[in-house]
């Protein structure tokens, strides 16, 4: 058992009080935001000190619900975000399953391009992109705005290195199980990568629900905006000095999935961000 | 029918490395039969080609009537426990036994009668509902055989898989191997490099060393009668001291050794034709020496006593190591110098190619 010394008692009190300070500045703007939402758009428009002093209401929320496309955007942003989500999770598990478990000729050579990826900027691919999208008349529909984040080097590699990571004699008992190769994935290997999946899959949804340049630019029909093309849509007049109040309950309602998904799977995200530095 | 194991002519090359060599080897049904030798030997190879997990170059491999070589592991009518267990850690102890039932689509009523039978039989049938990582080393162990008796196999082949426990439940879970093995009556092979593993367990041991079998035989066939100067080393604790011979004749009862140095060593081994004392070396087991006023002089380095005998590690006067037997009351201390004397029909002469000659009737 070790006791702690006073040098060592001080240098935690510093780095509380850091990680408080810390806490505070991230917290600051959501606040704002927040406080902003439930202020009278009115007297926001005479100068924001109003989110001080009132007066306060759920007018700018319920606006949501009357007269904006919000809600259709946030199915929008829904769909994409799942179904991009759930294209991530199909493509990288069998890729990683083929990466790190079988052995194929080139296998090496073509895991080395599809990291490549990893080093190409989406500026880089944006216009021949486009260009591809337009000829296969691709632009404005949820596939189009959900294939370009399906090819996630990222994720290829994230899932090469967990299966990398099982030990082979799983697949080997399983083998001497009579199982097949497509049963080993599915039953054996597949359910051991959860952890790896629900990292992937957060980190992904949470990619498609802020994702603002590809949606801008493949979206054009408003009925296909997802919500932070819509939500930046509406903010047309100058400076945002009129209606405030509607566009912080706007980002408060876009908000809350991502933070009801870092809510239920806070643990997995940690253990993502932490990259298995701790054991 | 027949699960005897007929391997013939089998050669593994991984690249331009080949690390099994031309290995024939023939295994009666019901027998119990260990792969000894040191790491990196082919061992493991040799039982994973048999499993269906590695690739055969050359030869083949039959179980019974049937040859197996070009089957996939599933279908060759084996079961294997692997050095670490290989459970798969998301499943339950009974679903881990009955995966390999539910692949070849066995009714369930039959998956449960035989999951409950084999989990009764390794007394593991109140750990059914819990998954591995509830489970300790030797629970874990018993799982892993217990999935293995579920399929019924022809054959069990076991990889090291007592390597992983502590040295007591290494000698339980031995025990309990044994009995196994008399209870089903199965064809079993088990890899170890562990030779009290081998010793106890086997029918019969194949010795293997640098892609060869060097030797196969009882238990006592290797231990008393070794084919090579490499199993006469790797087989027995302490190892059998090799001590170099600079010349050989007949004797009054078999070869005469003469050690530069030590002097000459009556032998009950018959001079074998055409011996050539070059590169010879005679092998001493501790166990055949004896404190005596005539023999060997031994200076005595380390003493190592086991209760019931002393061990006298030492050197002789040309610088050979040699290790001697005395009893348990032994009032030798390190530095002293003893004589020994050596069992002439106990030893050992081995020619400068390692063969093995040994005293007629010898055992």
């Amino acid at each position: 058992m070790s006791a702690t010394t006073p040098i060592q008692h001080g240098h935690s009190r510093t780095l509380f009080w850091i990680a408080v300070a810390v806490s505070v500045l991230m917290f600051a703007p959501m606040a704002w935001v927040l406080v902003l939402s439930f202020t009278d758009n009115e007297a926001l428009s005479r100068g924001t000190e109003a989110a001080f002093t009132g007066p306060y209401t759920l007018k700018n929320y319920t606006d949501i619900a009357g007269n904006s496309g919000v809600f259709r955007w946030f199915v929008n942003s829904l769909i994409v975000g799942a179904g991009q989500t759930a294209g991530v999770l199909v493509l990288s598990s069998l890729a990683g399953y083929a990466f790190g478990r079988l052995e194929w000729p080139g296998r090496k050579v073509i895991f080395v391009i599809v990291l490549f990826g990893l080093a190409v900027p989406e500026q880089a691919v944006i216009i021949p992109r486009h260009q591809i999208f337009s000829t296969l008349d691709l632009h404005n529909t949820y596939i189009g705005l959900m294939l370009p984040g399906m090819s996630l080097p990222f994720g290829v590699f994230l899932m090469t290195q967990f299966f990398r990571a099982i030990p082979p004699e799983i697949d080997e008992a399983a083998l001497l199980d009579n199982a097949t190769r497509w049963r080993i994935f599915w039953k054996v290997l597949l359910p051991l990568t959860l952890p790896a999946q629900a990292t992937l899959g957060i980190f992904t949804f949470l990619f498609a629900w802020n994702d603002y340049w590809w949606p801008l630019i493949s979206a054009t029909d408003k009925d296909m905006y997802t919500l932070t093309i819509g939500i930046a849509s509406s903010q047309v007049n100058f400076a945002q000095t009129e209606g405030l109040g509607f566009l912080a309950a706007q980002a408060v309602f876009a908000a809350l999935p991502v933070l009801i998904v870092y809510i239920i799977f806070q643990k997995h995200v940690v253990t993502a961000v932490s990259g298995g530095a701790v054991k | 029918m027949s699960a005897a194991i007929d391997i013939r002519h089998l050669t593994k090359r991984f690249g331009a490395l080949t690390v099994l060599d031309d290995i024939s080897l023939q295994i009666e049904d019901g027998e119990f039969v260990v792969f000894l030798g040191p790491s990196g030997c082919g061992k493991s190879t040799l039982l994973r080609m048999i499993a269906g997990l590695e690739g055969v170059d050359e030869g083949e491999i039959a179980l019974g009537d049937r040859r197996i070589d070009p089957l996939p592991p599933g279908e060759r009518g084996v079961a294997m426990v692997f050095q670490s267990y290989a459970l798969y850690p998301h499943m339950t102890v009974r679903q881990n036994m009955a995966f390999g039932l539910e692949n070849v689509r066995t009714p369930k009523d039959e998956i449960e009668r035989r999951t409950d039978a084999a989990a009764k039989i390794l007394e593991i049938d109140h750990l059914l509902d819990r998954k591995p990582q509830m489970l300790s080393g030797g629970q874990r162990q018993r799982v892993a055989i217990g999935r293995a008796i579920v399929k019924e196999p022809k054959a069990f082949l076991f990889d090291e898989p007592l390597s992983n426990l502590d040295a007591a439940l290494r000698g339980r879970t031995r025990l309990e191997l044994a009995q196994l093995h008399q209870r089903l009556g199965a064809t079993m092979i088990f890899v170890t490099h562990d030779q009290v593993e081998a010793m106890t367990l086997a029918d019969r041991i194949v010795v293997m060393h640098d892609r060869r079998i060097e030797q196969i035989g009882t238990p006592m066939e290797v231990y008393q009668r070794p084919a090579t100067k490499f199993v006469a080393g790797f087989v027995g604790s302490p190892a059998m001291s090799m001590l170099p011979v600079s010349g050989v004749t007949q004797g009054p009862s078999g070869a005469r050794v003469t050690v530069d140095g030590v002097g000459d060593i009556d032998t009950a081994v018959p001079l074998p034709p055409g011996f050539a004392a070059k590169g010879a070396s005679i092998g001493i087991r501790a166990e055949d020496t004896t404190p005596s006023d005539t023999g060997l002089p031994l200076t005595v380095d380390v003493i190592e006593r086991l209760g019931d005998r002393t061990l006298l590690h030492g050197h002789l006067p040309d610088g050979s190591e040699l290790v001697a037997q005395d009893t348990g009351r032994s009032t030798v201390t390190a530095g002293d110098t003893v004589r020994v004397a050596v069992d002439p029909h106990a030893v050992h002469l081995f020619d400068a190619d390692g063969r093995a000659h040994h005293a007629t009737g010898a055992d």
